[in-house]
């Protein structure tokens, strides 16, 4: 059973190296609606766990690949077209929020702080005493999110805070040819003892994409209840 | 960059990021076309029936494979 795979959108441009290869080695393909270009494959259909992780690395290879000239709408790896109708139907439809949302993004990355609880300072002595560990661990979260927000004002456009079972998670929209500017400042914040802290990025800005174009068919799931 | 994970080197060769945050931005982050998916992942076998579940159902597994990674570092 084949499904598209649609890896991401962009602007279209002719001076862009665009990737060749997919998941499973599966040539990529490009589609044009307007001044959009999406990157699709066709694939066999459900992907087998075995190289479910293998996918998302090849996945992200080929989303990055793009990344790295221009800003991108990532779509999600397990995210399938039933066939080339649908796929066609619905990029004809979302054309103009993408190329909004690319147009508003175009000049910046996203770039991600995560704080959680140091492993090693976890206390299992007591149901207790880990739930007030847990209480003043979100407490100095909290700070640190506020403190991290002040260190990168200065090269942030945005930043978002989310709270996850694995800490809270800190997005910031960051101009690209920045990234280093955000690093060093958020290396410059303190972190409180019992906690840890992880940078990752250049990502696409996927967290400030509008709820539209992130679940675009929201309308059509109410619709069908 | 501190890290407590796997690392991998990405096509161009000068960020590195770890297995189990590509596959949190390929599975959590950008569009979703589709409100209800099966998957297997780390060997837990997920039923997701709608978005909320979706999002919820994922960070659980990369949870899991979180602490499977660690454990198997030791």
């Amino acid at each position: 059973m084949s499904r598209i795979l649609v890896y991401c959108g962009f602007r279209k441009s002719r001076e862009l190296a665009l990737p060749t290869v997919g998941v499973n080695a599966v040539p990529v393909e490009v589609a044009s609606f307007g001044a959009l270009s999406l990157l699709w494959s066709e694939v066999e259909w459900p992907f087998g766990p075995d190289r479910m992780q293998q996918s998302a690395v090849e996945f992200h290879a080929v989303v990055h690949k793009v990344f790295h000239q221009t800003a991108v709408i990532p779509f999600r790896l397990l995210s399938v077209f039933d066939d080339q109708q649908a796929f066609t139907t619905f990029a004809a439809e979302n054309q103009e929020r993408f190329l909004r949302d690319l147009e508003r993004l175009k000049n910046f990355v996203q770039m991600e702080c995560v704080v959680y609880p140091a492993p090693s300072q976890v206390d299992r002595s007591s149901g207790k005493a880990y739930l007030e560990q847990k209480a003043v661990a979100l407490r100095s979260s909290e700070g640190f999110a506020q403190s991290m927000r002040d260190a990168v004002a200065h090269v942030s456009r945005e930043v978002r805070v989310r709270e996850s079972k694995n800490g809270t998670r800190i997005f910031v929209l960051v101009e690209r040819g920045r990234e280093n500017d955000f690093r060093q400042a958020v290396s410059a914040v303190a972190i409180p003892e019992h906690l840890s802290r992880r940078m990752s990025g250049p990502w696409p800005a996927a967290e400030f994409l509008s709820e539209q174009v992130k679940m675009p068919q929201i309308d059509r799931v109410a619709d069908a209840k | 960059m501190p890290n407590d994970f796997e690392t991998l080197e990405t096509l161009g060769g000068e960020d590195e990021v770890s297995l189990l945050e590509i596959l949190d931005h390929v599975l959590n982050s950008g569009v979703v076309i589709h409100g209800s998916l099966v998957i297997s992942l780390a060997g837990v076998d997920l039923v997701y029936l709608g978005l909320n579940v979706v999002l919820t159902s994922v960070e659980t597994a990369l949870s899991n494979l979180q602490i499977e990674e660690k454990r198997r570092r030791k």
